[in-house]
């Protein structure tokens, strides 16, 4: 259990720094996949993208590290559920664009972002789970 | 946050999560000072005209298609003529457009069906980052184009 735990932390972690990296080096790129699910006002758009990759790095910094990691994957599972919403509704729509979650790198059609973004939500909300709460019993630490 | 001042553990970790959350405008911040790809702000999202295939191909030369697709479909296939200017790799392919378009030249720029935004977005950018006019988006895209000249 404890090496399952640490491998599906590392793989969160991982899939969220590359991915707000990728879409760190091209907020334009981003700001356009963003625009591209027509949900938001135009106006959110840019703000968004510009804010929603380091806030990725920031908590896959935090999950790695261990510093408020409760928190960080908190955010991390919020996160992945309006993806998730996003995508679907995108999907819904009939719209033919790209999900966008690794910036310029997305070429997969939404249904296997969509299926990628379910399977990490689980994951995330395992590790959720079997992260103690602050000021809880110390757990055997990994 | 309904926890706040009554779970001490619940309290801490939506603390913490808020704490996160700031952390990151810092950084986006700067991004959005000094990053050279930072996206263009506005209130509303720029207009593109839109035209028919009808009148597109009506258009008084020189006239200047413009693939939005990806490479990989762009290869397969394309309007005759067309140049490919997606944004998955726009700083490599601008300067092919560049180096042919020439002002007073119509653009027309296609994705793949009414269902894409690529081409709208390809229009917005030439429009608004290039200052370049005469700039539309096919209506239906590659699709309506396929079904007009199929043979």
């Amino acid at each position: 259990m404890k090496w399952l735990k640490l491998l599906l932390r590392l793989l969160a972690v991982g899939v969220f720094l590359v991915a707000g990296v990728l879409k760190v080096l091209d907020p334009a790129h981003f700001a356009a996949d963003i625009d591209h699910f027509r949900l938001l006002p135009y106006f959110m758009v840019a703000p968004l993208a510009l804010y929603l990759p380091w806030l990725e790095i920031i908590c896959g910094l935090a999950v790695f590290t261990g510093a408020w990691r409760r928190s960080a994957l908190g955010l991390l599972f919020a996160m992945n559920v309006v993806f998730i919403a996003a995508i679907t509704s995108a999907w819904m729509r009939g719209l033919d664009i790209r999900c966008g979650c690794f910036g310029a790198a997305s070429t997969a059609p939404l249904a296997y972002d969509l299926a990628f973004d379910v399977v990490l939500c689980g994951v995330l909300f395992w590790l959720l789970r079997a992260e103690r709460r602050p000021g809880s019993p110390p757990a055997q630490n990994i | 946050m309904a926890c706040v001042g009554t779970n001490p553990s619940c309290a801490a970790t939506c603390r913490q999560a808020a704490l996160l959350l700031a952390l990151a405008l810092a950084p986006a911040l700067l991004t959005a000072w000094l990053h050279p790809k930072r996206p263009a702000w506005s209130w509303t999202r720029p207009a593109v005209t839109e035209l028919p295939l009808a009148d597109a191909e009506r258009l008084t030369p020189p006239v200047i298609w413009l693939d939005a697709r990806p490479d990989e479909e762009y290869a397969a296939q394309h309007v005759p003529g067309a140049l490919s200017l997606n944004e998955d790799r726009w700083e490599d392919l601008l300067p092919k457009f560049m180096a042919v378009w020439r002002p007073g030249t119509r653009v027309v720029v296609y994705c793949n069906s009414q269902r894409c935004d690529a081409s709208r977005a390809v229009a917005a950018r030439l429009r608004h980052e290039y200052q370049i006019g005469n700039v539309f988006v096919l209506q239906g895209g590659w699709t309506t184009w396929q079904e007009a000249h199929k043979k």
